[in-house]
């Protein structure tokens, strides 16, 4: 008797990091299963042909940014309609570091980085006293004069001509590349998750669902609006070095607004305020479109047009995306277990 | 000195933000035709009667039904490549030499052809569309109607793209005439006649809003919705209105500048966030103000190019904006002039 | 002339109408008085169409209108003037009303109305081209009242119309419904101020947590010891 309580006693007053870890974050087996699978995607045939890595590349680029752009407008309730623009930013900053001066790539992303955080920092406070949206609007206008500046200061960055941008590696392969682009969505994924599990992603949800009620109980609309713009803007700068270093040639049409609303569509599809739901949904959509677009390309612009489609679709009929179905779903499995 | 005052004392109240703004805009635009000569200011005045168009319409759907149309630029292009065809055919069918009144005719047939298309664009829009959002939830409307009409200017652009390639479709004038000398500058027919028609259109729509009662149905429903139902108003047959209105007003834009902004599938980016930058500097949902607004862009657009070049029109708007929207957040107008309803 | 049988009513998952039965008749002015939350502009939206009732049916001159549309309910002749008055406040008196007007589609009938409303509310008249946002709140309720009027109601369902007014305006407001009973028309009055509702009205119910209580003609309402005790302060 008394040895038995002991034990339970002892193993629930002291948790191991790992368990402490798996509770705070709140992981699932099935969540890990799903990342694993995209992990060793690239290794397993037919997935493993260079074009297809492309598109697994593509797609894993595609979750980061979702992830970064749900952190703002999932959780704080507003839509950054310029986000492309932060992504451009980060990713024209590390280029002509590495043009310029001859800063290697891998400082290049974080100074990138640091630059789109300290717009997102501004643009955050110029928000402020805006609501819902004005608000977008607002960063939707910070996009489009970023991109004007870009198109125009062709002395720094040659404009539309493109700014041939150094690689990453020194390869022609395109799986390390994977490799790197994957562990830069997990980063952003376990970090962003981590923020928005800890008390400051308590405050960012009552900030996004009732300012008012928000400040009176004490939390600062300002400061965590602020936080929340610039970390996920310092992120998708980030990301934006990693498409510079990559493709290798960068234009100012990756500030299109065009390309915020893929991320946009990405992110409500996967499911706003899930983190996990653009990143997921990222893989079969990218999969799908570029297969539309490779094998029906007398129809250009037919993946866009159904991308468009699925947007609208899920906003009218399933607005809870992917996420909502896959709790429902989980709900389904336990009541039928029950 | 005191008598002086005291008998401008009634005039005080017109001494707000709204009327200065106003006057300064007069006495800018005075400037830009002293200086730059009187064809800066008719290319303000033609570009900025269309962006009032454009913008009214916008302003119209947010202040009724509380959408942010994002694909106001698509319905415009809608207007551009209607009015191409419908003018393309009749050019062909008239054969070389055509009677001249005919010919003077067809581009009027051509821009009706593309507000017809125009308001039967939107009408499907709203059926499709918006009427199953509004079925589905009325909660989170505002985010998700701008949502959803991202989307849409999405299929409409790729739409346009996969029927009609991505080729210009120009024409380089309406009007196979001589230009007209007004205050020693020649001014094409084109943009006159464009002027002549922004203007008019500005003046049948205000009255309409104004004097109508089916206009002012729309604007019990932008003010009141559940006031306007009780008085039999139906909701349904005023949003197709609504939205008819709007599209058919972009599309207008669109068929009339032909001449200056070819038909292509991303024609309508321009329309789409100069509309923008007009209702946020205007006031969301000021119809009124869309229109004074809309001149206001089109200076500020010629300014900027004879300022500082044509490349950076796009960039200084916006900065302007955002400068104004610090220190008022309810736009220029918000709180001013009451056009025919505010926010 | 309208009769709900066993109405029941709920905004979201709360049911606010339990069973609610109550007529009508032509000619009749007809009060439903109770307390805060009992139901009883539930019960007069229910009526207007503005909500739809999970439960019961309701009979205006035998046609069945539950479900319907509150504009096709307003076409059929019942004007709801409800106690947020739902005014247009950009807009001035004279536009409020002529809206008020908006299903009919004779001009002439229109001014009628125009002048009978006028008439009734000589107030309305002089501020007729003001805001109606800047009106005074019981030149709000006249206007309110008044705009119900236009479309000229064959029943009309009016919702707290003392309710936030100074004891003279609500006594001129009475009399206002009063005289309208008086010219014919079929009045549903819902009312917190029971005094001078069951001295102008026939009949009366009693709605407390969504069912009726109590119903009869007012004059026996009045003298009935429980609503003396309950609305009467006696």
């Amino acid at each position: 008797m008394e040895t038995t309580e002991k034990n339970v006693t002892v193993s629930a007053r002291v948790p191991s990091l790992f368990t402490w870890i798996w509770n705070f974050m709140g992981f699932s087996w099935v969540g890990v299963a799903v990342f694993a699978i995209f992990a060793v995607l690239p290794l397993i045939p037919p997935f493993n042909r260079e074009d297809l890595v492309r598109w697994q590349i593509g797609a894993a680029l595609l979750g980061a940014q979702a992830i970064a752009f749900d952190f703002t407008a999932g959780y704080i309730g507003i839509v950054n309609f310029g986000f492309a623009a932060f992504v451009g930013l980060g990713g024209y900053v590390s280029a002509l570091l590495a043009v310029r001066f001859g800063v290697s790539p891998w400082i290049g992303m974080f100074v990138g980085a640091f630059a789109s955080g300290l717009l997102g920092f501004l643009t955050g406070a110029l928000t402020l006293r805006l609501r819902g949206i004005f608000a977008a609007v607002m960063t939707w206008f910070v996009g489009l004069a970023l991109l004007g500046l870009t198109r125009n200061l062709t002395d720094l960055t040659r404009g539309a001509l493109g700014l041939n941008v150094p690689a990453l590696l020194e390869t022609s392969s395109n799986l390390p590349y994977y490799y790197i682009i994957f562990v830069m969505m997990l980063i952003t994924l376990l970090v962003l998750r981590a923020i928005v599990r800890s008390h400051i992603g308590l405050a960012f949800r009552a900030i996004g669902q009732n300012v008012e009620a928000a400040r009176a109980s004490g939390v600062n609309p300002t400061y965590y609006r602020v936080l929340n713009f610039t970390i996920s803007c310092a992120f998708a700068g980030w990301l934006g070095s990693f498409y510079a270093h990559f493709y290798g040639i960068l234009t100012p049409d990756v500030m299109a607004t065009g390309k915020t609303v893929e991320v946009l569509a990405d992110a409500y599809i996967g499911g706003r305020m899930s983190l996990w739901g653009g990143a997921v949904a990222a893989y079969p959509f990218v999969f799908f479109l570029e297969w539309l677009r490779t094998s029906l390309s007398q129809f250009a612009g037919l993946n866009l047009v159904i991308y468009g489609l699925s947007l609208i679709l899920v906003m009218i009929y399933y607005p809870g995306g992917l996420a909502e179905a896959y709790h429902a779903l989980e709900r389904r499995l336990r009541k039928d277990k029950q | 000195m005191a008598a002086l005052a005291q008998a401008f004392a009634p005039y005080r109240r017109y001494l707000n933000s709204t009327m200065l703004t106003i006057g300064i805009a007069v006495v800018v635009a005075l400037f830009v035709s002293v200086r730059y000569g009187p064809f800066a200011l008719i290319n303000s005045l033609v570009l900025g009667g269309m962006w009032a168009l454009i913008a009214a319409g916008l302003a119209l759907m947010f202040g009724v039904m509380n959408i942010p149309n994002f694909a106001q630029g698509e319905f415009f292009m809608v207007g551009s490549f209607t009015a191409y065809f419908v003018y393309s055919a009749i050019n062909n069918a008239l054969g070389k030499n055509p009677p001249s009144a005919l010919a003077a005719l067809a581009p009027f047939v051509g821009i009706a052809a593309a507000i017809g298309v125009g308001a039967i664009v939107g009408v499907l829009v709203e059926k499709l569309l918006f009427a199953p959002l509004r079925k589905r939830t009325r909660e989170n409307w505002v985010l998700n109607a701008f949502l959803l009409t991202a989307g849409l200017a999405v299929v409409m652009t790729n739409g346009a793209q996969i029927i009609f390639g991505t080729s210009f479709r120009g024409i380089t004038r309406y009007w196979d005439v001589d230009p007209i000398q007004i205050l020693g500058v020649n001014v094409s027919v084109d943009r006159l006649v464009s002027l002549a028609i922004a203007l008019v259109t500005i003046a049948l729509f205000w009255l309409f809003l104004s004097r109508t009662q089916t206009g002012r149905a729309m604007r019990a429903v932008a003010q009141d919705e559940v006031g306007a139902q009780m008085q039999g108003i139906d909701l349904g047959r005023i949003y197709l209105l609504t939205v008819a209105l709007t599209c058919a007003l972009a599309a207008l834009a669109g068929g009339t500048l032909l001449f200056m902004f070819p038909a292509y599938p991303t024609t309508g980016i321009k329309a789409l966030y100069v509309s923008w930058y007009v209702l946020i500097l205007a006031g969301l949902g000021n119809v009124g103000g869309a229109i004074i607004g809309g001149f206001m862009v089109a200076l500020l657009q010629t300014l900027t190019t004879y300022f500082v070049g044509e490349a950076w029109q796009d960039v200084v708007p916006i900065v302007i904006i955002v400068l104004i929207l610090l220190f008022k957040p309810s736009g220029l107008f918000g709180s001013g002039v009451k056009g025919i309803w505010e926010q | 002339m309208l009769e709900l049988d066993s109405i029941n009513a709920s905004y979201d998952f709360l049911q606010v109408l339990w069973d609610v039965s109550l007529t009508v008749r032509e000619d009749e002015f007809v009060a439903l008085i109770g307390p805060n939350g009992a139901g009883k502009t539930t019960t007069l939206r229910t009526i207007a169409g503005l909500l739809k009732p999970s439960a019961g049916h309701i009979k205006y001159r035998g046609q069945q209108i539950q479900g319907l549309l509150p504009h096709e309910i307003h076409r059929l002749g019942i004007s709801f003037v409800s106690e947020t008055m739902n005014l247009f406040p950009s807009m001035s008196v004279y536009e409020n009303l002529l809206l008020g007007a908006y299903t009919v589609p004779d001009k002439k009938a229109k001014l009628r109305s125009l002048d009978f409303v006028f008439e009734l509310f000589p107030r309305l008249h002089e501020r007729r081209n003001q805001m109606a946002g800047t009106l005074s709140g019981g030149e709000r309720k006249m206007l309110a009242l008044g705009r119900g009027l236009m479309s000229s109601p064959s029943l009309l369902l009016v919702d707290e119309p003392s309710l936030g007014l100074a004891p003279m305006l609500t006594a001129s407001v009475f009399e206002a419904l009063q005289t309208l009973h008086a010219k014919g028309m079929t009045i549903l009055l819902v009312e917190q101020n029971v005094n001078s509702t069951l001295r102008i009205t026939n009949r009366g119910y009693v709605l407390e947590h969504g069912r009726i209580v109590m119903q009869g003609p007012s004059a026996e309402l009045k003298s009935n010891s429980y609503v003396q005790k309950a609305y009467l302060g006696v």
